[in-house]
Protein backbone atom coordinates (compact mmCIF):
# COMPACT_ATOMS: atom_id res chain seq x y z
CA UNK A 1 0.00 0.00 0.00
CA UNK A 2 1.90 3.67 -0.85
CA UNK A 3 2.83 5.62 1.91
CA UNK A 4 3.61 9.49 2.49
CA UNK A 5 6.18 7.60 4.81
CA UNK A 6 9.08 6.01 3.71
CA UNK A 7 9.46 4.75 6.99
CA UNK A 8 7.13 3.47 9.53
CA UNK A 9 7.13 2.10 12.84
CA UNK A 10 4.26 0.66 15.26
CA UNK A 11 5.02 -0.47 18.51
CA UNK A 12 8.09 -1.94 17.59
CA UNK A 13 9.42 -3.94 20.08
CA UNK A 14 12.22 -6.80 20.12
CA UNK A 15 13.47 -8.21 23.20
CA UNK A 16 16.85 -10.47 23.08
CA UNK A 17 16.61 -13.87 24.73
CA UNK A 18 19.31 -15.78 25.64
CA UNK A 19 18.10 -19.79 26.00
CA UNK A 20 21.26 -20.94 28.26
CA UNK A 21 21.23 -17.90 30.85
CA UNK A 22 17.75 -17.35 30.71
CA UNK A 23 18.33 -13.59 30.40
CA UNK A 24 16.45 -11.14 28.42
CA UNK A 25 17.50 -7.37 27.24
CA UNK A 26 14.69 -5.43 25.61
CA UNK A 27 16.89 -3.71 23.15
CA UNK A 28 13.70 -1.39 21.48
CA UNK A 29 10.72 -0.88 23.74
CA UNK A 30 7.20 0.14 22.01
CA UNK A 31 8.94 2.17 19.38
CA UNK A 32 6.54 4.20 16.42
CA UNK A 33 8.40 6.37 14.36
CA UNK A 34 7.50 7.66 11.21
CA UNK A 35 9.47 9.39 8.52
CA UNK A 36 8.28 11.25 5.88
CA UNK A 37 9.31 11.07 2.50
CA UNK A 38 12.15 12.75 0.95
CA UNK A 39 13.46 14.35 4.23
CA UNK A 40 17.06 13.87 6.39
CA UNK A 41 16.35 12.14 9.66
CA UNK A 42 18.84 11.39 12.08
CA UNK A 43 18.38 8.49 14.91
CA UNK A 44 20.44 9.55 17.90
CA UNK A 45 21.39 7.80 21.27
CA UNK A 46 23.73 6.92 23.51
CA UNK A 47 25.45 3.48 23.55
CA UNK A 48 22.87 0.68 23.84
CA UNK A 49 20.34 2.93 23.34
CA UNK A 50 18.62 0.39 20.27
CA UNK A 51 19.87 2.50 17.37
CA UNK A 52 21.36 -0.05 15.43
CA UNK A 53 18.37 -2.58 16.25
CA UNK A 54 16.10 -0.38 14.96
CA UNK A 55 18.36 0.03 11.69
CA UNK A 56 18.48 -4.29 12.04
CA UNK A 57 14.62 -4.58 12.20
CA UNK A 58 14.09 -1.82 9.08
CA UNK A 59 16.34 -4.55 7.19
CA UNK A 60 14.98 -7.65 8.29
CA UNK A 61 18.48 -8.76 9.70
CA UNK A 62 16.47 -9.07 12.87
CA UNK A 63 12.93 -9.99 13.47
CA UNK A 64 10.40 -8.11 15.83
CA UNK A 65 9.26 -9.41 19.03
CA UNK A 66 6.37 -7.46 18.63
CA UNK A 67 5.00 -4.22 16.73
CA UNK A 68 5.38 -3.73 12.52
CA UNK A 69 7.64 -1.89 10.23
CA UNK A 70 7.20 -0.65 6.64
CA UNK A 71 9.39 0.60 4.23
CA UNK A 72 7.34 2.83 1.29
CA UNK A 73 4.31 1.04 2.95
CA UNK A 74 5.56 -2.52 2.30
CA UNK A 75 6.04 -4.38 5.59
CA UNK A 76 9.94 -5.07 5.51
CA UNK A 77 9.72 -9.14 5.84
CA UNK A 78 9.08 -8.82 1.99
CA UNK A 79 12.56 -8.93 0.41
CA UNK A 80 10.87 -6.30 -2.41
CA UNK A 81 10.53 -3.57 0.61
CA UNK A 82 14.43 -3.59 0.28
CA UNK A 83 14.66 -2.90 -3.33
CA UNK A 84 14.72 1.12 -3.09
CA UNK A 85 16.93 0.78 0.11
CA UNK A 86 20.38 1.88 -0.20
CA UNK A 87 22.34 0.72 3.39
CA UNK A 88 25.91 1.19 4.40
CA UNK A 89 26.14 -0.65 7.73
CA UNK A 90 28.18 0.42 11.28
CA UNK A 91 31.35 -1.89 11.00
CA UNK A 92 30.87 -3.55 7.31
CA UNK A 93 33.26 -6.34 6.47
CA UNK A 94 33.40 -5.76 2.79
CA UNK A 95 35.27 -9.32 1.63
CA UNK A 96 38.67 -7.91 0.99
CA UNK A 97 38.89 -10.05 -2.04
CA UNK A 98 37.17 -8.21 -3.92
CA UNK A 99 38.33 -5.38 -5.65
CA UNK A 100 35.97 -1.73 -5.42
CA UNK A 101 34.90 -2.43 -8.85
CA UNK A 102 33.93 -6.27 -8.04
CA UNK A 103 32.43 -5.24 -4.72
CA UNK A 104 29.96 -2.63 -6.72
CA UNK A 105 29.01 -4.77 -9.25
CA UNK A 106 28.43 -7.99 -6.59
CA UNK A 107 25.87 -5.97 -4.39
CA UNK A 108 24.19 -4.09 -7.52
CA UNK A 109 23.58 -7.36 -9.14
CA UNK A 110 21.69 -8.59 -5.72
CA UNK A 111 19.68 -5.70 -5.74
CA UNK A 112 18.77 -6.66 -9.45
CA UNK A 113 20.63 -4.32 -11.27
CA UNK A 114 20.94 -5.61 -15.25
CA UNK A 115 24.92 -6.21 -16.34
CA UNK A 116 24.59 -2.97 -18.62
CA UNK A 117 23.61 -0.65 -16.41
CA UNK A 118 25.76 -1.83 -13.86
CA UNK A 119 28.58 -1.72 -16.19
CA UNK A 120 27.62 1.82 -17.09
CA UNK A 121 27.03 2.90 -13.61
CA UNK A 122 29.92 1.97 -11.48
CA UNK A 123 32.64 4.64 -13.09
CA UNK A 124 30.52 7.33 -11.96
CA UNK A 125 29.89 5.90 -8.68
CA UNK A 126 33.67 5.91 -8.22
CA UNK A 127 34.08 9.12 -9.11
CA UNK A 128 31.44 10.35 -7.31
CA UNK A 129 33.33 9.23 -3.94
CA UNK A 130 36.77 9.84 -5.41
CA UNK A 131 37.89 6.39 -5.61
CA UNK A 132 38.23 6.31 -9.48
CA UNK A 133 41.84 5.25 -9.46
CA UNK A 134 41.46 2.55 -6.97
CA UNK A 135 38.43 0.75 -8.94
CA UNK A 136 40.78 -2.12 -9.77
CA UNK A 137 42.26 -2.25 -6.36
CA UNK A 138 41.33 -5.15 -3.58
CA UNK A 139 39.26 -3.51 -1.07
CA UNK A 140 41.99 -5.50 1.25
CA UNK A 141 44.11 -2.23 0.53
CA UNK A 142 41.53 0.65 1.51
CA UNK A 143 41.72 2.88 4.20
CA UNK A 144 38.85 3.12 6.55
CA UNK A 145 37.87 6.28 4.66
CA UNK A 146 38.00 4.77 1.53
CA UNK A 147 36.21 1.85 2.50
CA UNK A 148 33.53 3.95 3.84
CA UNK A 149 33.43 6.05 0.78
CA UNK A 150 32.87 2.61 -1.29
CA UNK A 151 30.49 1.04 0.79
CA UNK A 152 28.58 4.40 0.32
CA UNK A 153 29.00 4.08 -3.44
CA UNK A 154 27.62 0.71 -3.46
CA UNK A 155 24.51 1.81 -1.02
CA UNK A 156 23.75 4.56 -4.36
CA UNK A 157 24.27 1.88 -7.36
CA UNK A 158 20.56 1.16 -8.21
CA UNK A 159 19.65 4.56 -7.05
CA UNK A 160 17.45 4.10 -4.04
CA UNK A 161 14.54 6.31 -2.90
CA UNK A 162 15.83 5.45 1.05
CA UNK A 163 19.91 5.44 1.54
CA UNK A 164 20.08 4.07 5.60
CA UNK A 165 23.34 4.95 7.01
CA UNK A 166 25.00 3.84 10.16
CA UNK A 167 27.47 6.12 11.13
CA UNK A 168 28.56 7.25 7.76
CA UNK A 169 31.41 9.97 8.76
CA UNK A 170 32.69 6.76 11.10
CA UNK A 171 36.93 7.11 10.05
CA UNK A 172 36.19 9.27 7.59
CA UNK A 173 38.65 13.01 7.76
CA UNK A 174 36.88 16.12 7.40
CA UNK A 175 37.51 16.78 3.97
CA UNK A 176 36.06 12.82 3.44
CA UNK A 177 33.31 14.42 5.29
CA UNK A 178 32.75 17.21 4.13
CA UNK A 179 32.46 15.12 0.41
CA UNK A 180 29.99 12.91 2.25
CA UNK A 181 27.63 15.62 3.04
CA UNK A 182 27.54 17.16 -0.06
CA UNK A 183 26.90 14.01 -2.11
CA UNK A 184 23.98 13.38 0.71
CA UNK A 185 22.99 17.19 0.13
CA UNK A 186 22.93 16.86 -3.72
CA UNK A 187 20.61 13.39 -2.88
CA UNK A 188 18.56 15.40 -0.79
CA UNK A 189 17.31 18.09 -3.75
CA UNK A 190 16.60 14.81 -5.60
CA UNK A 191 14.17 13.71 -3.34
CA UNK A 192 15.93 10.64 -1.87
CA UNK A 193 14.84 10.28 1.97
CA UNK A 194 18.03 10.10 4.07
CA UNK A 195 17.95 7.92 7.40
CA UNK A 196 21.21 8.81 9.57
CA UNK A 197 22.10 6.87 12.32
CA UNK A 198 24.90 8.66 14.32
CA UNK A 199 26.19 9.36 18.09
CA UNK A 200 28.30 12.82 16.15
CA UNK A 201 25.73 15.58 17.34
CA UNK A 202 27.41 17.94 15.03
CA UNK A 203 27.07 15.62 12.08
CA UNK A 204 23.56 15.35 12.15
CA UNK A 205 22.63 18.75 13.24
CA UNK A 206 24.42 20.07 10.00
CA UNK A 207 22.23 17.34 7.99
CA UNK A 208 19.31 16.02 9.14
CA UNK A 209 16.00 18.28 9.26
CA UNK A 210 14.78 15.91 11.55
CA UNK A 211 15.93 14.00 14.54
CA UNK A 212 14.72 11.01 16.66
CA UNK A 213 16.49 10.52 20.16
CA UNK A 214 16.22 6.80 21.07
CA UNK A 215 16.99 6.12 25.24
CA UNK A 216 16.91 3.06 26.87
CA UNK A 217 15.32 1.55 24.02
CA UNK A 218 12.56 4.37 24.05
CA UNK A 219 11.78 7.30 21.48
CA UNK A 220 12.64 9.75 23.83
CA UNK A 221 12.38 12.60 21.85
CA UNK A 222 11.13 13.10 18.31
CA UNK A 223 11.06 16.38 15.91
CA UNK A 224 12.64 18.85 13.16
CA UNK A 225 16.23 20.41 14.21
CA UNK A 226 14.99 23.68 13.99
CA UNK A 227 12.33 23.79 16.80
CA UNK A 228 14.15 21.77 18.96
CA UNK A 229 17.67 23.86 18.79
CA UNK A 230 15.54 26.98 18.99
CA UNK A 231 15.40 29.10 22.40
CA UNK A 232 12.77 30.87 24.20
CA UNK A 233 14.59 33.87 25.46
CA UNK A 234 17.28 36.29 25.14
CA UNK A 235 20.86 36.59 25.55
CA UNK A 236 21.78 40.23 26.59
CA UNK A 237 25.67 41.36 26.87
CA UNK A 238 26.29 44.90 28.22
CA UNK A 239 29.27 46.82 30.09
CA UNK A 240 29.71 49.81 32.24
CA UNK A 241 26.40 48.50 34.17
CA UNK A 242 26.15 50.39 37.13
CA UNK A 243 25.61 48.53 40.97
CA UNK A 244 21.86 49.09 40.93
CA UNK A 245 21.02 49.06 38.10
CA UNK A 246 22.80 45.52 37.87
CA UNK A 247 20.98 44.67 41.07
CA UNK A 248 17.54 45.10 39.35
CA UNK A 249 18.75 43.07 36.38
CA UNK A 250 19.83 40.18 38.22
CA UNK A 251 16.15 40.21 39.84
CA UNK A 252 14.99 39.86 36.75
CA UNK A 253 16.99 37.87 34.89
CA UNK A 254 16.45 33.92 34.05
CA UNK A 255 20.61 33.43 34.13
CA UNK A 256 23.53 36.19 34.86
CA UNK A 257 27.01 35.93 34.21
CA UNK A 258 30.45 38.19 34.49
CA UNK A 259 33.54 38.01 32.49
CA UNK A 260 36.26 40.86 32.38
CA UNK A 261 33.81 43.52 32.91
CA UNK A 262 31.19 41.79 30.36
CA UNK A 263 27.53 41.00 32.28
CA UNK A 264 25.53 38.94 30.53
CA UNK A 265 21.83 38.11 31.28
CA UNK A 266 19.01 36.04 30.12
CA UNK A 267 15.78 37.13 29.70
CA UNK A 268 12.56 34.45 29.92
CA UNK A 269 10.96 36.69 27.09
CA UNK A 270 10.84 39.85 24.94
CA UNK A 271 8.81 41.73 27.81
CA UNK A 272 12.01 41.72 30.46
CA UNK A 273 14.09 42.04 27.93
CA UNK A 274 12.51 45.34 26.92
CA UNK A 275 12.80 46.69 30.52
CA UNK A 276 16.20 45.58 30.70
CA UNK A 277 17.13 47.34 27.61
CA UNK A 278 14.92 50.64 29.07
CA UNK A 279 16.62 50.37 32.01
CA UNK A 280 20.39 50.00 30.48
CA UNK A 281 19.79 52.98 28.10
CA UNK A 282 18.95 54.78 31.51
CA UNK A 283 21.99 54.46 33.31
CA UNK A 284 24.59 54.80 30.25
CA UNK A 285 25.64 51.55 30.13
CA UNK A 286 26.66 49.77 26.80
CA UNK A 287 24.75 47.52 25.41
CA UNK A 288 27.30 44.92 23.32
CA UNK A 289 24.85 42.38 21.83
CA UNK A 290 21.14 40.94 21.92
CA UNK A 291 20.06 37.44 20.70
CA UNK A 292 17.66 34.91 21.22
CA UNK A 293 19.07 31.72 23.19
CA UNK A 294 19.86 28.53 20.79
CA UNK A 295 20.63 25.07 21.71
CA UNK A 296 22.87 23.14 20.26
CA UNK A 297 21.69 19.61 19.64
CA UNK A 298 24.21 18.48 22.07
CA UNK A 299 22.51 20.68 24.60
CA UNK A 300 19.23 18.80 23.89
CA UNK A 301 20.36 15.28 23.47
CA UNK A 302 22.02 15.65 26.62
CA UNK A 303 18.82 17.07 28.55
CA UNK A 304 16.76 14.40 27.29
CA UNK A 305 19.01 11.73 28.08
CA UNK A 306 19.66 13.06 31.60
CA UNK A 307 16.05 13.63 32.69
CA UNK B 1 15.32 -12.35 -14.33
CA UNK B 2 16.11 -10.66 -11.46
CA UNK B 3 16.11 -13.90 -9.73
CA UNK B 4 18.49 -14.64 -12.12
CA UNK B 5 20.87 -12.47 -11.75
CA UNK B 6 20.86 -12.61 -7.86
CA UNK B 7 21.58 -16.18 -8.41
CA UNK B 8 24.55 -15.73 -11.07
CA UNK B 9 26.10 -13.36 -8.71
CA UNK B 10 25.80 -14.98 -5.54
CA UNK B 11 27.70 -18.44 -7.60
CA UNK B 12 30.34 -16.42 -8.96
CA UNK B 13 31.02 -14.77 -5.67
CA UNK B 14 31.37 -17.87 -4.11
CA UNK B 15 33.50 -18.76 -6.76
CA UNK B 16 35.76 -15.65 -6.58
CA UNK B 17 35.90 -15.89 -2.89
CA UNK B 18 37.35 -19.56 -3.58
CA UNK B 19 40.36 -17.87 -6.17
CA UNK B 20 40.81 -15.70 -3.45
CA UNK B 21 40.96 -17.82 -0.46
CA UNK B 22 43.88 -19.88 -3.07
CA UNK B 23 41.43 -22.85 -2.46
CA UNK B 24 40.46 -23.18 -6.31
CA UNK B 25 43.71 -23.33 -7.12
CA UNK B 26 45.41 -25.23 -4.23
CA UNK B 27 41.94 -28.08 -5.33
CA UNK B 28 43.75 -27.75 -8.79
CA UNK B 29 47.18 -27.85 -8.11
CA UNK B 30 46.80 -31.15 -6.63
CA UNK B 31 44.17 -32.30 -9.28
CA UNK B 32 46.97 -31.76 -11.66
CA UNK B 33 50.17 -33.23 -9.23
CA UNK B 34 47.70 -36.11 -9.03
CA UNK B 35 47.00 -35.92 -13.12
CA UNK B 36 50.69 -35.74 -14.03
CA UNK B 37 51.35 -38.91 -11.83
CA UNK B 38 49.24 -41.22 -13.10
CA UNK B 39 51.57 -40.34 -16.52
CA UNK B 40 54.28 -42.03 -15.17
CA UNK B 41 52.90 -44.59 -12.98
CA UNK B 42 51.50 -47.23 -16.58
CA UNK B 43 53.51 -47.54 -19.62
CA UNK B 44 52.32 -49.95 -22.25
CA UNK B 45 54.75 -50.70 -24.60
CA UNK B 46 52.83 -52.06 -28.29
CA UNK B 47 55.01 -53.88 -30.79
CA UNK B 48 53.58 -54.27 -33.95
CA UNK B 49 50.15 -54.27 -33.05
CA UNK B 50 50.67 -56.24 -29.87
CA UNK B 51 51.26 -55.59 -26.43
CA UNK B 52 54.45 -56.71 -25.57
CA UNK B 53 54.93 -55.35 -21.65
CA UNK B 54 52.67 -53.73 -19.68
CA UNK B 55 54.48 -51.86 -16.69
CA UNK B 56 52.76 -50.75 -13.22
CA UNK B 57 55.29 -48.29 -10.53
CA UNK B 58 57.71 -49.55 -12.11
CA UNK B 59 57.09 -53.39 -12.61
CA UNK B 60 56.88 -55.34 -15.19
CA UNK B 61 53.43 -57.04 -15.48
CA UNK B 62 54.12 -59.67 -17.66
CA UNK B 63 53.05 -60.70 -21.96
CA UNK B 64 50.02 -61.02 -22.91
CA UNK B 65 47.98 -59.57 -19.85
CA UNK B 66 44.75 -58.55 -20.45
CA UNK B 67 44.78 -55.21 -20.63
CA UNK B 68 41.29 -54.62 -20.86
CA UNK B 69 40.87 -55.90 -17.29
CA UNK B 70 43.56 -54.57 -15.76
CA UNK B 71 43.00 -50.99 -16.76
CA UNK B 72 39.56 -51.75 -15.43
CA UNK B 73 40.91 -53.11 -12.22
CA UNK B 74 43.46 -49.75 -11.73
CA UNK B 75 40.22 -47.54 -12.98
CA UNK B 76 38.50 -49.33 -9.57
CA UNK B 77 41.64 -48.64 -7.11
CA UNK B 78 41.94 -45.07 -8.15
CA UNK B 79 38.66 -44.29 -8.28
CA UNK B 80 37.93 -45.17 -4.89
CA UNK B 81 40.73 -42.91 -4.25
CA UNK B 82 39.31 -40.50 -5.93
CA UNK B 83 36.08 -40.86 -4.35
CA UNK B 84 37.49 -40.31 -0.76
CA UNK B 85 40.48 -37.83 -1.16
CA UNK B 86 38.35 -35.10 -3.26
CA UNK B 87 35.77 -35.80 -0.77
CA UNK B 88 38.37 -35.15 1.77
CA UNK B 89 40.00 -32.05 0.13
CA UNK B 90 36.72 -30.57 -0.79
CA UNK B 91 35.38 -30.83 2.59
CA UNK B 92 38.08 -29.10 3.98
CA UNK B 93 38.16 -26.46 1.23
CA UNK B 94 34.53 -25.51 1.79
CA UNK B 95 34.20 -25.52 5.57
CA UNK B 96 35.43 -21.51 5.17
CA UNK B 97 33.77 -20.47 1.70
CA UNK B 98 30.17 -21.39 4.29
CA UNK B 99 30.85 -20.00 7.06
CA UNK B 100 32.21 -16.53 6.22
CA UNK B 101 29.04 -15.69 4.73
CA UNK B 102 27.78 -14.97 8.57
CA UNK B 103 30.26 -13.25 9.39
CA UNK B 104 29.32 -9.93 11.12
CA UNK B 105 29.48 -7.00 8.97
CA UNK B 106 29.00 -8.67 6.17
CA UNK B 107 25.88 -10.88 6.27
CA UNK B 108 23.59 -7.74 7.54
CA UNK B 109 24.63 -6.11 3.75
CA UNK B 110 23.61 -9.23 2.21
CA UNK B 111 20.51 -9.23 3.99
CA UNK B 112 19.40 -5.66 3.22
CA UNK B 113 19.21 -6.67 -0.30
CA UNK B 114 16.36 -7.51 -2.07
CA UNK B 115 17.13 -11.07 -1.84
CA UNK B 116 15.39 -13.97 0.18
CA UNK B 117 17.03 -15.55 2.86
CA UNK B 118 16.84 -18.84 1.13
CA UNK B 119 18.49 -17.72 -1.58
CA UNK B 120 21.46 -16.34 -0.23
CA UNK B 121 21.71 -19.58 1.24
CA UNK B 122 21.28 -21.87 -1.47
CA UNK B 123 23.14 -19.85 -4.34
CA UNK B 124 26.04 -19.99 -1.69
CA UNK B 125 25.97 -23.93 -1.94
CA UNK B 126 25.07 -23.95 -5.35
CA UNK B 127 28.43 -21.85 -5.70
CA UNK B 128 30.24 -23.93 -3.72
CA UNK B 129 29.34 -27.25 -6.00
CA UNK B 130 29.94 -25.63 -8.39
CA UNK B 131 34.07 -25.20 -7.33
CA UNK B 132 34.14 -28.60 -6.26
CA UNK B 133 32.35 -29.92 -9.29
CA UNK B 134 35.00 -28.15 -11.85
CA UNK B 135 37.68 -29.81 -10.22
CA UNK B 136 36.18 -33.27 -9.76
CA UNK B 137 35.31 -32.68 -13.12
CA UNK B 138 39.21 -31.70 -14.40
CA UNK B 139 40.76 -34.49 -11.93
CA UNK B 140 38.82 -37.37 -13.23
CA UNK B 141 38.56 -36.57 -16.95
CA UNK B 142 42.17 -36.02 -17.01
CA UNK B 143 43.32 -39.44 -15.18
CA UNK B 144 40.84 -41.20 -17.53
CA UNK B 145 42.04 -39.27 -20.80
CA UNK B 146 45.63 -40.52 -19.61
CA UNK B 147 44.80 -43.87 -19.02
CA UNK B 148 42.71 -44.23 -22.58
CA UNK B 149 45.35 -42.55 -24.10
CA UNK B 150 48.36 -44.74 -22.81
CA UNK B 151 46.11 -48.40 -22.79
CA UNK B 152 43.98 -47.55 -25.67
CA UNK B 153 40.97 -49.16 -23.27
CA UNK B 154 38.36 -46.22 -22.90
CA UNK B 155 36.15 -47.38 -19.89
CA UNK B 156 33.48 -44.91 -19.18
CA UNK B 157 32.36 -46.26 -16.16
CA UNK B 158 35.42 -44.49 -14.59
CA UNK B 159 33.31 -41.18 -15.57
CA UNK B 160 30.78 -42.07 -13.20
CA UNK B 161 33.45 -41.59 -9.70
CA UNK B 162 32.79 -37.34 -10.96
CA UNK B 163 29.32 -37.81 -10.53
CA UNK B 164 29.05 -40.11 -7.30
CA UNK B 165 31.82 -37.45 -5.70
CA UNK B 166 29.60 -34.53 -6.81
CA UNK B 167 26.53 -36.26 -5.31
CA UNK B 168 27.83 -37.36 -2.25
CA UNK B 169 29.79 -33.94 -1.52
CA UNK B 170 25.87 -31.99 -2.32
CA UNK B 171 24.72 -34.57 0.31
CA UNK B 172 27.66 -33.68 3.13
CA UNK B 173 27.18 -29.98 2.08
CA UNK B 174 24.17 -29.58 3.46
CA UNK B 175 25.04 -30.60 6.57
CA UNK B 176 27.38 -28.64 6.76
CA UNK B 177 25.36 -25.85 6.40
CA UNK B 178 23.09 -26.43 8.70
CA UNK B 179 26.11 -26.84 11.03
CA UNK B 180 27.12 -23.22 9.82
CA UNK B 181 23.86 -21.48 10.09
CA UNK B 182 23.10 -23.03 13.62
CA UNK B 183 26.89 -22.74 15.06
CA UNK B 184 28.43 -20.31 12.43
CA UNK B 185 31.62 -22.19 12.80
CA UNK B 186 33.44 -23.37 9.56
CA UNK B 187 35.11 -25.73 11.93
CA UNK B 188 32.67 -27.51 13.54
CA UNK B 189 31.07 -27.74 10.32
CA UNK B 190 33.99 -30.06 8.81
CA UNK B 191 34.52 -32.11 12.12
CA UNK B 192 30.69 -32.72 11.86
CA UNK B 193 31.03 -33.78 7.73
CA UNK B 194 33.93 -36.06 8.57
CA UNK B 195 32.24 -37.82 11.71
CA UNK B 196 29.19 -38.68 9.18
CA UNK B 197 31.51 -40.00 6.74
CA UNK B 198 33.24 -42.30 9.19
CA UNK B 199 29.74 -43.07 10.78
CA UNK B 200 28.61 -44.11 7.63
CA UNK B 201 31.09 -46.69 7.58
CA UNK B 202 30.33 -48.18 10.88
CA UNK B 203 26.45 -48.65 10.25
CA UNK B 204 27.07 -49.81 7.10
CA UNK B 205 27.95 -53.56 8.31
CA UNK B 206 24.51 -53.92 9.11
CA UNK B 207 25.06 -57.70 8.86
CA UNK B 208 28.06 -57.90 11.29
CA UNK B 209 26.16 -55.74 13.78
CA UNK B 210 22.75 -58.12 13.49
CA UNK B 211 25.09 -60.88 14.90
CA UNK B 212 26.64 -58.67 17.11
CA UNK B 213 24.10 -56.80 19.21
CA UNK B 214 21.69 -59.21 21.38
CA UNK B 215 18.95 -56.46 22.06
CA UNK B 216 16.20 -56.10 19.46
CA UNK B 217 16.11 -52.42 20.15
CA UNK B 218 19.75 -51.48 19.54
CA UNK B 219 19.33 -53.37 16.07
CA UNK B 220 16.73 -50.89 15.39
CA UNK B 221 18.13 -48.31 16.25
CA UNK B 222 20.88 -49.54 13.76
CA UNK B 223 18.94 -49.48 11.53
CA UNK B 224 16.95 -46.30 11.95
CA UNK B 225 20.78 -44.78 11.98
CA UNK B 226 21.83 -46.31 8.67
CA UNK B 227 18.28 -45.13 6.88
CA UNK B 228 18.40 -41.44 8.60
CA UNK B 229 22.01 -40.89 7.87
CA UNK B 230 24.39 -40.43 4.26
CA UNK B 231 25.35 -43.72 2.96
CA UNK B 232 28.91 -41.93 2.06
CA UNK B 233 30.60 -45.37 2.42
CA UNK B 234 27.56 -47.56 0.61
CA UNK B 235 27.36 -44.48 -2.45
CA UNK B 236 31.56 -45.62 -2.93
CA UNK B 237 30.79 -49.14 -3.07
CA UNK B 238 28.76 -48.92 -5.70
CA UNK B 239 31.09 -46.40 -7.45
CA UNK B 240 33.88 -49.29 -7.11
CA UNK B 241 31.10 -51.91 -8.74
CA UNK B 242 29.75 -49.68 -10.84
CA UNK B 243 33.65 -49.57 -12.56
CA UNK B 244 34.56 -52.85 -12.28
CA UNK B 245 31.67 -53.79 -14.06
CA UNK B 246 30.40 -55.26 -11.75
CA UNK B 247 26.33 -55.08 -10.15
CA UNK B 248 25.80 -52.56 -7.96
CA UNK B 249 22.54 -53.50 -6.22
CA UNK B 250 20.15 -51.20 -4.22
CA UNK B 251 19.64 -47.55 -5.51
CA UNK B 252 18.66 -47.30 -1.49
CA UNK B 253 21.80 -45.86 -0.43
CA UNK B 254 21.14 -42.81 -3.29
CA UNK B 255 17.83 -41.87 -2.65
CA UNK B 256 18.08 -42.08 1.09
CA UNK B 257 21.29 -39.94 0.96
CA UNK B 258 19.20 -37.25 -1.03
CA UNK B 259 16.32 -37.40 1.10
CA UNK B 260 19.09 -36.27 3.87
CA UNK B 261 20.47 -33.67 2.10
CA UNK B 262 16.68 -32.56 1.15
CA UNK B 263 16.09 -32.57 5.43
CA UNK B 264 18.97 -30.93 5.99
CA UNK B 265 18.92 -28.07 3.19
CA UNK B 266 15.10 -27.16 4.05
CA UNK B 267 16.43 -27.28 8.01
CA UNK B 268 19.41 -25.01 6.86
CA UNK B 269 17.11 -22.60 4.86
CA UNK B 270 14.13 -22.60 8.02
CA UNK B 271 17.21 -22.09 10.79
CA UNK B 272 18.52 -19.22 8.90
CA UNK B 273 15.30 -17.42 7.94
CA UNK B 274 15.02 -17.24 11.81
CA UNK B 275 17.65 -16.15 12.98
CA UNK B 276 18.82 -12.60 14.28
CA UNK B 277 21.69 -11.14 12.44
Amino acid sequence: MPSDNAIETLGLTKVFRSVWRRTQVRALDDVSLEVPRGTTFGLLGPNGAGKTTFVKLLLACVHPTQGAARIFGREVWESEARRPVGYLPENHRFPTYMTGVGMLDFYSALSGMQARARKKRIPELLELVDLAKWGRVRLGKYSKGMLQRIGLAQALMHSPRLLILDEPSDGVDPVGRRQIREILHALEEKGVTIFINSHLLGEVELFCREVAILHRGKVALVGKVKELTAGKGYRLAATSVGGEAESKLRETATATASKDGLLEFQFADRATLNQAIDLLRGCDAQIESIAPTTSTLEDVFMRTVQS
Amino acid sequence: MTLLIASAALMRDTFREAIARKLFWGLFGISTALILFAVFIMRIDVVQGAIATTSLFGQTIGHGVDVTRLVRGVHAVISTFLYYWLMCLALFASAGLISSVFEPGRIELLLSKPVSRAHILLGRYAGNLLVVGLNAGYLVLGIWLIFGWKTGVWNSAFLVVMATTAFMFAVLLSAMVLVAVLSESGALAIMVAFALMIVSAILAQRSIAERLLSSEWSRTLWNALYWALPKFFDVGSMNLNFVQGRPVGSLAPLWSSAVFAAVMLAASVYSFSKRNY
